[in-house]
């Protein structure tokens, strides 16, 4: 398992830097922010200050040396924005995303077992043609108009939640939430109802069900554990997503997660902070690549055997 | 490897699960949604304001900035004078008297007894050390340096406790004007970087500012003038303005800026007139734009009685110049261009005959979310130039990539271009205009001529009415021989209100929203 890791972690640190690099580059490609950080009529000298003070006036290949050799002490610099350390800023936002998408993930799994297999016990039935027409419109409708048409509905006709903040306790979460585990819960409903199908209708099902097994053992101990692998790869990857930075619905809900600041920050050409926030996600994205590959091992031998041999 | 999850080892395990992911939602609730009040207004004595954005920083010296003057300047900092909104005239702030007492230098005489919000006394020494940091320090780059001061750096002296002499390297009559936007901190404050929270005298001092989620101010006990309406203030920052149009609706806030005429405020939502003018800024280096025929027909081309009542929803009145009714210079005689789109048609006709090149791409470049309607506005535009003959590419920009347009230096080879500008005129004299958009050596110039900067250089010297009718002529000169602009509207902005507050916009709002004018209703 070790051996495994180790080349896990290995062959995902080309991509990382692979990953930091381009968005360094590409953020030096949209020029000197000068003009956002000076005044109107600043001067050619003033200019020439600024770009002294950011290192904007080196060589690009020594401005990399020194963003690298600052991630390696882990210095990414100072916020242009703020003034605060792009560390700093990047950190403080990012706990609001993880929690974010760490819930709607988990809802989403559960729910969609839950939904997937009922779905898959009677194909073409009722509650597979209600369940699948939901998780079609779930996976089409946009995060944006799902946000408003909720805040329209629950909180400024029902009165129940807050249109958005995070100042109304566990009330504060739902909205957020709800926006996004709609596209995910239907993504995954779909998956697991399609492999609960070919699970429940293979000879290892119809001979536990022949050795007497009850129905929710049958579902719940071979049908569903063979079905995992897929929503697995699946959920894998829409938690990829969700860790990125829910954008949409940290903007509108005003939800102050790392998303938001990535984008505040292209907008303003905070470069420290942009690269700072990409490589904290980047490393969680391949922090959770190597989590799902743990979960293939745990869920299917003949994976497992591949990892321990 | 012998291990399996729990979700598939125990039978409980769903309702285990349920429970842990209740757990995270209530611990997460915990870190991120802080479970504090969603009191009213009223029972806290707070007042709650929505903004479009969150401040950068608090730093003072950069104030002129929308973000964060709105939230420092007279709240928590002041200037020593402060201009009227309404009446355009200078009040006594922290200063109680000011005078011309040579050619080139002013005095103030300071108000005694201020304290600033750490205890210490206001003296003119803070007042030598704020002046020095905002305008003669290129360091920090303050913006305020930028809007209202040239570059001659200012000779300050603290010639008592209670008075400062600030001299200029010319005669300045606007100077006491050009020192309301100077917001004033203790001597102690540090040139070398910007602050975040800063420390000044005014009603209100900085309580706490959750980075991301809320800034809360409180009344400020020691402050030498009224004490406020509202015990606290607290920030929050919506992007969208539907949400924050929903939060005044829906009582979550008592004051909502920048609002869109279908943000659905309904009629918690309050129109006034906000200082800015938009107006189509026209390089005529370059063909068809150096030909004033080409820059007459897109005038004439343009509807502004159409946008204004199509889609600006009636907020705003169509422009003839780039201030508006109320700026020292203003011209009233001046009338919005007419829509005459058969003319605009004669007039490209006629440049193309005498061999312009009028089929040559011009670039209409305009600021994503710069103003409600903005991408709608410049598709008019190009349709009617279209129309009249002219043929128009939009680019719609960001803020960064369009500010190399808008501000010099501009990039080179960047071919005809037009820019859709938005100018808020906050000083409230046409000199704060014309010097940056006007004159050729104007840092946001793209058009003009000598004899145009030679008129702006003699009305900038008078004074009064002489001043007045100087200026009408430099707005009369632009329109009549330039035609440089391509004015489009004097517009209106868009305030919500709750129930609980009192609060009247002005033409400031938008730039400096003072928590003192706000008070509980009832």
């Amino acid at each position: 398992m070790l051996t495994f890791l180790r080349q896990r972690v290995l062959s995902s640190a080309v991509p990382l830097v692979v990953v930091v690099l381009g968005v360094f580059l590409m953020a030096r490609l949209t020029g000197n922010p000068a003009s956002l950080y000076l005044p109107e009529n600043a001067t050619q000298q003033m200019r020439d200050e600024f770009s002294r003070a950011h290192g904007f006036d080196k060589p690009l290949l020594a401005q990399m040396v020194d963003y690298f050799s600052g991630v390696i002490r882990l210095d990414f610099g100072q916020s242009l924005r703020t003034g605060e350390s792009a560390s700093t800023m990047a950190l403080r936002a990012y706990p609001a995303t993880l929690q974010l998408a760490t819930v709607t993930m988990v809802l989403a799994v559960l729910l969609a077992i839950v939904i997937g297999s009922w779905a898959a016990l009677n194909p073409n039935g009722v509650a597979d043609r209600v369940s699948s027409f939901m998780s079609m419109t779930a996976a089409s409708v946009p995060d944006f108009w799902l946000a408003i048409v909720g805040i329209w509905i629950f909180a400024l006709t029902l009165g129940m939640l807050p249109t958005s903040g995070v100042d109304a306790g566990a009330l504060s979460w739902v909205l957020p939430i709800l926006t996004l585990l709609i596209r995910p819960l239907g993504v995954l409903t779909q998956v697991v109802r399609g492999a609960m199908i070919s699970a429940l209708s293979a000879p290892y099902v119809k001979l536990a069900r022949s050795k007497g097994a009850d129905e929710y053992r049958v579902i719940s101990r071979h049908a569903l554990r063979n079905a995992s692998p897929p929503a697995l790869t699946v959920a894998g990857d829409l938690a990829v997503g969700l860790v990125n930075g829910a954008v949409v619905v940290e903007t509108i809900f005003g939800w102050p997660g790392i998303g938001k600041l990535m984008i505040d920050s292209i907008l303003e050409r905070d470069f420290a902070v942009l690269q700072a926030a990409v490589l904290l996600t980047a490393v969680t994205i391949f922090a959770l690549n190597i989590l799902i590959d743990i979960g293939y091992a745990l869920l299917d031998a003949r994976v497992r055997r591949k990892v321990t041999a | 490897m012998t291990s399996f999850p729990l979700a598939l080892r125990t039978g409980r395990s769903p309702a285990a699960l349920s429970l842990a992911v209740l757990g995270l939602v209530a611990t997460a609730g915990c870190t991120v949604a802080n479970s504090s009040s969603n009191e009213s207004s009223a029972q806290t004595g707070t007042v709650r304001i929505v903004l479009p954005q969150e401040p950068p920083t608090l730093e003072p010296c950069e104030s002129t900035l929308t973000s964060t003057g709105v939230v420092v300047r007279s709240n928590i900092t002041e200037p020593l004078l402060e201009r009227n909104p309404t009446s355009g005239g200078l009040e006594p702030l922290l200063a109680t008297k000011w005078e011309q007492s040579a050619p080139n230098v002013w005095t103030f005489t300071l108000r005694q007894g201020v304290k600033f919000q750490d205890g210490s006394d206001f003296t003119a020494e803070d007042a030598v050390a704020s002046f020095d940091r905002a305008v003669n320090n290129s360091a920090l780059a303050c913006t305020v340096k930028g809007y209202v001061f040239d570059e001659d750096p200012l000779v300050l002296k603290a010639v008592d406790a209670t008075t400062l002499t600030v001299e200029t390297k010319q005669p300045d009559p606007l100077l006491p004007l050009r020192a309301s936007f100077v917001e004033i901190v203790p001597a102690e404050t540090s040139a070398k970087e910007k602050v975040r929270e800063p420390v000044g005298t005014g009603p209100y001092k900085v309580a706490k500012w959750d980075a991301g989620q809320k800034l809360t101010l409180e009344a400020f006990p020691g402050y030498w003038g009224d004490k406020p309406g509202f015990g606290r203030a607290e920030y929050q920052w919506r992007d969208e303005g539907s949400v924050r149009a929903a939060m005044i609706v829906n009582g979550e806030a008592d004051i909502a800026t920048n609002l869109g005429s279908d943000d659905g405020a309904g009629d918690k939502g309050i129109a006034y007139p906000n200082n800015e003018t938009t107006a189509l800024r026209i390089s005529t280096g370059e063909a068809p734009l150096n030909d004033i025929r080409i820059r007459e027909a897109i005038d004439l081309s343009v509807d502004r009685d159409g946008i204004v009542k199509t889609l600006f929803a009636n907020l705003g009145k169509p422009a003839s110049q780039l201030i508006g009714p109320g700026v020292v210079g203003y011209n009233d005689a001046l009338k919005p261009t007419p829509y005459d789109p058969h003319r605009a048609k004669q007039l490209v006709a006629e440049a193309k005959a005498a061999g312009v090149p009028v089929d040559k791409q011009i670039r209409l470049i305009a600021r994503t979310a710069q103003f409600p309607k903005i991408a709608e506005t410049v598709e008019l535009v190009q349709s009617a130039l279209a129309d009249a003959g002219l043929n128009v590419k939009i680019e719609m920009l960001d803020t960064s990539a369009q500010l190399k347009y808008q501000q010099k230096p501009y990039p080179p080879n960047a071919g005809p271009y037009m820019v859709l500008v938005q100018h808020g005129n906050q000083a409230g004299d046409a000199a704060f205009t014309v010097d940056q958009y006007y004159k050729t050596d104007g840092a946001q110039s793209a058009n003009g001529s000598v004899e145009l900067d030679n008129m702006i250089d003699k009305a900038g010297a008078l004074l009064d009415d002489a001043r007045q009718v100087a200026f009408a002529d430099v707005f009369k000169y632009q329109n009549e021989k330039i035609r440089g602009f391509v004015f489009i509207a004097n517009m209106s902005g868009v305030l919500g209100r709750g129930d609980k507050v009192d609060y009247h916009p002005d033409a400031a709002t938008g730039d400096e929203m003072r928590l003192s004018q706000m008070k509980p209703k009832g």
